[in-house]
């Protein structure tokens, strides 16, 4: 492990970043827009910024024997590290209703998103405009956490319900496949949504690292 | 030998502006950095430490540039300001244990030295830390790396006569090995006792920078201290 992600780890993060990954379990609910589980995930990593800006962390670690742009380096590490640790629990949960709990009455009667590869592709767009909207936000400032967070909440709500909204319409109810139903098309999407987490979060850190480097600590 | 280096650093803000700061830091000495507040004595330091982005100018550090050996160059330096206190929540020994991390050249017995000398206990949190204590704990970071030049904002400020004492002869030490120091402080009676070299920096312009002997012979009327010559210099300046 680096050192930057080490400090990130034990110095600036919020135990609720941690704990938080344990909301990857909503997935299991039945009857619940078990998107808002993502949500909840990134709200805990919102913590670790409110309580590294309360730490002056930001500035120790630029005062640190690192280039200033590998600030941002060490946020967007631990982010993702947060991110895809929920992440593989979601899958793992999600495998289980596909496969175990396939038949399982109160999924079957599920009027709201099933856990399926599309729910886990929507999952990693969320977390790739929570790195893209909220900090990709933040270090335009470095101090402001308040309206890239806000502007966060609203895309990540609209996208939660774009997504639940999208299999009612005509022609879209693969979208919601059960078990391995319509598998291929599933994978596409789990795939599209790797790939805009990727882009999402690699297209904000370059654009984070040049805002910051015009920043005065 | 100029071991740190500052050639035009402008930096302009909407109330105030740095203008073509230039001087260096002669090796192995202590350079007194003094002005009121507001004069541009922080803004000089962060420009020095890349916390700021100048609007022109370049900065070396032993022969290299800072932009592009920004890593190399904070390896070989040490920082210390007296007023900021970083993980108010964590005990000592956590934030050593991450920052020692970052070092190759991390001392640990300097660091067991340093820390017996302040009278730290690495079971305190820094928000359990007196202000003088929190200078100290700073001043330790500084110091257990083996920095080749140390700059030091107010470093003094908060501490009790016998801390200030036992600091001031710390950096006399520090000088004997080599160490190279810049001492930004508006307390000129520490300057009077170690200083080498003196940097005065008035309304964001570098005004004299030369010996401190030669300080007091340009400067100032016979018998005048520093902190005399200092008062006179901002008064005539206002007026």
């Amino acid at each position: 492990m680096n050192a930057l992600l080490n400090k990130e780890m034990r110095l600036s993060a919020s135990i609720l970043s941690y704990l938080f990954i344990g909301f990857g379990l909503m997935t299991l609910l039945p009857g619940y827009p078990i998107l808002c589980g993502v949500f909840f995930v990134t709200l805990g990593l919102f913590q670790s910024f409110q309580s590294a800006r309360e730490a002056n962390d930001i500035v120790f670690s630029a005062l640190l024997p690192v280039a200033k742009h590998d600030v941002v380096k060490g946020k967007y590490q631990f982010s993702m590290l947060i991110e895809l640790s929920a992440f593989l629990l979601m899958a793992l949960i999600t495998l289980l209703r596909m496969t175990v709990l396939a038949d399982s009455s109160v999924y079957l009667q599920n009027a709201l998103m099933n856990a399926n590869p599309f729910f886990l592709g929507v999952a990693l767009l969320i977390f790739g405009l929570f790195n893209a909207v909220f900090i990709g936000g933040f270090f335009k400032t470095a101090y402001n956490f308040g309206k890239p967070f806000v502007s966060y909440i609203i895309v990540c709500f609209l996208t939660i319900c774009a997504a639940e909204a999208l299999h009612h319409v005509p022609g879209l109810q693969a979208l919601n496949a059960f078990g391995f139903d319509h598998f291929a098309l599933q994978m596409l999407l789990l795939l599209g949504g790797a790939l805009l987490y990727a882009a999402l979060t690699w297209l904000s850190y370059k654009k984070a690292c040049e805002n910051f480097e015009k920043i005065d600590l | 030998m100029s071991i740190v280096e500052l050639k035009d650093v402008c930096k302009t803000y909407p109330a105030f502006r740095l203008h073509d700061v230039s001087f260096s830091l002669e090796s192995g000495k202590i350079t007194g950095f003094i002005g009121r507040n507001g004069a541009g004595k922080t803004t000089t330091i962060k420009s020095m430490l890349n916390l700021i982005h100048t609007d022109g100018g370049e900065i070396s550090y032993f022969g290299m540039p800072l932009s592009g050996h920004e890593t190399e160059i904070k390896q070989r330096i040490g920082y210390s300001t007296g007023t900021v206190s970083w993980y108010p929540r964590k005990t000592i020994r956590q934030i050593v244990d991450v920052t020692r991390t970052f070092y190759r050249s991390w001392d640990e017995d300097a660091y067991r030295k340093y820390m017996t000398l302040f009278g730290l206990d690495e079971s305190k949190k820094p928000m359990e830390l007196s202000e003088g204590m929190k200078v100290k704990f700073n001043l330790l970071l500084a110091l257990s790396h083996r920095a080749e030049v140390l700059i030091l904002d107010e470093p003094t400020s908060g501490l009790d006569p016998f801390s200030r004492d036992e600091l001031l002869g710390l950096f006399q030490t520090l000088r004997e090995h080599g160490v190279t120091i810049l001492f930004s402080t508006h307390i000129t009676s520490d300057l009077e006792r170690c200083a080498d070299n003196i940097i005065y920096i008035s309304q964001g312009e570098i005004r004299a920078e030369c010996s401190k002997a030669d300080f007091l012979k340009n400067y100032g009327n016979p018998g005048e201290t520093l902190e005399e010559i200092f008062l006179r210099l901002e008064r005539e300046a206002k007026s």
